[in-house]
């Protein structure tokens, strides 16, 4: 029988490249994701709105249809129908986000794990931008990419004249949706880190989106002000996706004034994480 | 009776599908009682099952003839120090005895002076002011162990208690189980080191795989052993060829091997008492003399090899 | 022999349970968040009085008492109160289990039950103390600054719904506190019946009088002195409910909270300690 002397050998096979190695992170949480049956009919559900939206839109383009129903009772495909379509949508990642986001950081920090993550070569930056793309590929999936293909349909049937006159819309569902996807993600990882237990992050997701926008109304009804509206996530993201739409929001606030509480808040949530997201934690004695 | 012991009758107890302990019956008396066996053989589950933490499937319990389901009573006599290494947020060492002792009904200064004699025992007085997680390991080892005799209890169930202790600390603490023994008190100790079991515990509880496969003294438990796995016992000794060929003529001796320096041999006997005295009489004949005798498997080690063998890898 | 039940004991142990976990309550970090939203509303008030002082703009009065009521009823009870108490019942249980300490508490020598109730109790105060606070000095300036405005007549009649506006505060806090304490206790994650008691909580206005009656708002806002109308795109199916009356109200809100507290206390009872599947 042979001896085999054993000692340490490096790996020294291909590895995979330097700008895709954040996608780890997502594999791995999907695999959890993806385990979780309600997760699973949530996303299922998630896709009832745009199967539905391409009937609507399918049915003025049906003879038999249009001789069942009148002209009248139809719905008029234009900027309105997709922004109804995007609050919709909009809404139903809110609550993915509010269902996922907690734990991705959370997890990590209770458990002590991120400092195993930056002892290998793995920078702070990959990690979060791995956090992030969990939460903007699924909800890619049930926002820009199923608008698109709703926006390219209804040009398919209305024509191409319908088509030039509303590619604002199809920007619109495009940057509109990834402006509220990145809000989401990056409010979701900060709360994430900024609380390590998952289900205080959950709580404080849903506390951004319902008790801020309750202050902002309340600044709004005693101040008596529209400055209240910059601080309602759901206003401001409203007003924005409205001028991209051309339309006009309700919420009293100007596509600038929006804009740049947007920025605001995605600046707040990225110095959270430039400050939670750290291999190591001082303890004051 | 089972008023000054602490008794398990037929306890098992199930986690869903996985077994946590089956079909224990135990009666453990004062002084201190090791629970050795390999990680998951059930030995953190009959300490939870002691303190109330977890109820039993099945069986019944009593502690001084206490219910655990009767915390009440039970934690005026019970200390227990968890394997846990979490403490509650912001407490200094101080503040953490100090508030436990409060919710043990103890006054003010009461709980004040209970506070500082358990820290002055495990050697926590220095650190007292400072927030416990800043604590070293060995010190939240200390604090969790201050925190489990503070309140002066009759039995103390110790999870692992020597981990993360410094050699200095390790034998402080063994003294300190050492005289809590001396007084009276039952000291329930889960350990993985062997060698400290061994010097430090009156009776073992041999545990594998939720189940209990030895318990009692452990020269006890040798000596019922002795059949399947022979006690071998080392002899040093002037001619030792001598005593190999007097002691191969014995029913009971399997097996003899001589010292590579031919001043000593290791036999293996199935009956150590009657080969004592095959040694006391071949010295009254003049045949050897004897430098030392000691026998070589009788400790935790040699036992936790025998029963559990290589299922569990302990230290 | 019949032993008589040791109650003082037990109220010392609540006592010392308080001493703890009021300690804690007030203060940790994660109680600012429940300071601001305690004394937001004050704060604005006290901004809408010095924006008239220094006329900045002017104020009538005449609508400010009606901007209070809304601003309590749909700020202060649905999400203030309620968040908060999400925060901090939650937190009793739940929290201690995801920080692996609610052993320390099982090792004491206190029946489970009266864990329940001292843990209860320190969040009812800590959050009595701070939303009543909260809300008397919002009611409280609201109403001096009536004093400088063509409605000061008001005033007198005004003060007399301060106690009424406390004490529905406390009645939010104890109902709230009530079924969040359970539902951190029955829920390995309770956001979802967050979310399921909020969203039931916010759509009861639209909901017929019978299923009203199953929710902590509808009492509370039948106890409060001012009747906010519903305004949105929602109106045309609001169902109006005859609200019930304080004599019915107030206990049956207390009564809901002893028996969500029995509730709790079953729990606790069986409860074990396996942090491991947390």
């Amino acid at each position: 029988m042979a001896v085999y002397k054993r000692g340490y050998e490096p790996y020294e096979g291909e590895l995979t490249p330097e700008w895709s190695r954040f996608l780890v992170i997502a594999r791995q949480a999907y695999r959890r994701v993806f385990e979780s049956r309600l997760l699973v009919s949530y996303l299922v559900l998630c896709l009832i709105c745009p199967v539905a939206c391409a009937l609507i839109i399918y049915l003025p383009h049906n003879e038999g249809a249009l001789q069942m129903v009148s002209v009248g009772d139809l719905i008029t495909i234009e900027p309105g129908f997709f922004l109804k379509y995007m609050h919709l949508q909009g809404w139903l990642g809110f609550i993915l986000t509010a269902f996922i986001g907690p734990g991705l950081i959370s997890a990590d920090l209770a458990n002590n794990a991120l400092p195993l993550y930056f002892s290998r070569p793995f920078t702070r930056t990959e990690y979060v931008a791995g956090k992030m793309s969990v939460l903007a590929i699924l909800l890619s999936f049930i926002t820009w990419i199923p608008g698109l293909l709703l926006f390219a349909f209804q040009s398919y049937l209305a024509g191409p004249k319908w088509f030039w006159d509303n590619l604002h819309v199809a920007y619109a569902l495009f940057v509109g949706f990834w402006v509220w996807i990145i809000l989401l993600s990056l409010l979701a990882l900060a709360m994430s880190a900024w609380v390590k237990w998952k289900l205080a992050a959950g709580i404080l997701i849903l506390a951004i989106f319902f008790v801020v926008a309750g202050i902002g109304s309340v600044l709004n009804e005693v101040l008596d002000t529209r400055m209240g509206s910059l601080i309602n996530v759901v206003q401001v993201i409203d007003t924005i996706w409205s001028s991209m739409l051309g339309l006009a929001s309700r919420s009293g606030i100007s596509p600038a004034n929006a804009w740049m509480s947007l920025a605001a808040a995605c600046a707040l949530c990225l110095h959270l994480l430039s400050r939670k997201v750290r291999a190591y934690e001082v303890e004051r004695s | 009776m089972s008023g000054g012991r602490i008794v398990f009758e037929d306890v098992s107890k199930f986690y869903g599908d996985v077994l946590g302990v089956n079909r224990v019956n135990l009666s453990i008396p004062p002084g201190i009682t090791a629970l050795v066996g390999p990680n998951g053989s059930g030995k953190t589950t009959l300490m939870n099952l002691i303190t109330g933490l977890v109820r039993p499937t099945r069986g019944r319990i009593s502690v001084l003839g206490i219910s655990p389901d009767d915390p009440e009573r039970l934690f005026k006599v019970v200390g227990y120090c968890t394997q846990f290494d979490s403490f509650p947020r912001g407490k200094t060492g101080y503040e953490f005895l100090y508030s436990s002792l409060r919710l043990h009904g103890k006054s003010h200064a009461e709980a004040r002076e209970l506070t500082m004699t358990a820290l002055e025992l495990t050697g926590m007085t220095d650190a007292a002011g400072r927030r416990v997680a800043a604590y070293s390991k060995g010190m939240r080892q200390r604090i969790k162990l201050a925190h489990a005799i503070c309140h002066q209890p009759s039995v103390l169930v110790l999870d692992e208690p020597l981990n993360g202790l410094d050699p200095m600390a390790r034998a402080e603490a063994i003294a300190l189980f050492r005289s809590l023994a001396a007084e009276g008190l039952h000291v329930i100790i889960s350990s993985h080191i062997l060698h400290e079991v061994d010097c430090i515990s009156d009776q073992v509880v041999l545990l594998n795989s939720g189940y209990v496969v030895a318990e009692g003294q452990i020269q006890a438990v040798r000596s019922e052993m002795n059949q399947e796995h022979p006690l071998q016992i080392m002899v040093r000794c002037s001619r030792p060829g001598a005593l190999a060929s007097r002691v191969f003529t014995l029913d009971h001796v399997v097996e003899v091997r001589m010292h590579a320096d031919g001043r000593g041999l290791l036999a293996s006997t199935r009956n150590p008492d009657l080969f004592y005295q095959a040694l006391n009489q071949a010295v009254l004949e003049g045949l050897i003399d004897i430098e030392s005798v000691a026998p070589a498997d009788d400790d935790v080690h040699s036992v936790y090899q025998y029963l559990i063998g290589n299922e569990g890898e302990a230290l | 022999m019949k032993t008589s039940l040791p109650w003082k004991l037990w109220a010392r142990q609540v006592m010392a349970i308080l001493r703890i976990e009021l300690a804690k309550n007030f203060k940790r970090k994660r109680a600012i968040p429940v300071y601001v939203l305690a004394f937001l509303p004050f704060l604005l008030w006290q901004t809408h009085s010095l924006v008239h002082i220094r006329g900045w703009r002017t104020c009538s009065g005449s609508e400010d008492l009606m901007v209070y009521a809304g601003v309590f009823q749909v700020f202060v009870l649905r999400l203030a109160i309620f968040f908060s108490a999400v925060a901090i019942f939650m937190n009793l249980f739940r929290g201690k289990i995801v920080e692996k300490t609610l052993h320390y508490y099982f090792l004491a020598p206190v029946r489970r039950e009266v864990l329940v109730v001292g843990k209860y109790l320190s969040g009812v105060a800590m959050m009595v103390i701070v939303f009543g606070a909260g809300t008397a000095l919002s009611y409280l300036t609201a109403v001096n600054h009536l004093k400088l405005t063509a409605s000061r007549a008001v005033v007198p009649a005004a003060m007399a719904d301060l106690p009424v506006y406390v004490g529905v505060t406390a009645l939010a806090c104890l109902g709230y506190g009530a079924v969040f304490l359970v539902t951190g206790l029955l829920f390995r994650n309770p956001i979802v019946p967050a979310v399921a008691i909020l969203s039931w909580e916010s759509i009861i206005v639209f909901l017929p009088a019978v299923l009203k009656k199953f929710s902590v708002i509808f009492y509370l806002e039948s106890l409060c002195p001012v009747k906010v109308p519903f305004h949105g795109p929602g109106l045309l199916f609001t169902i109006t409910a005859e609200p019930t009356p304080a004599y019915l109200s107030v206990p049956g809100l207390i009564l809901l909270t002893l028996a969500l507290l029995a509730l709790a206390a079953l729990r606790i009872r069986k409860m074990e300690i396996s942090y491991g599947t947390e």
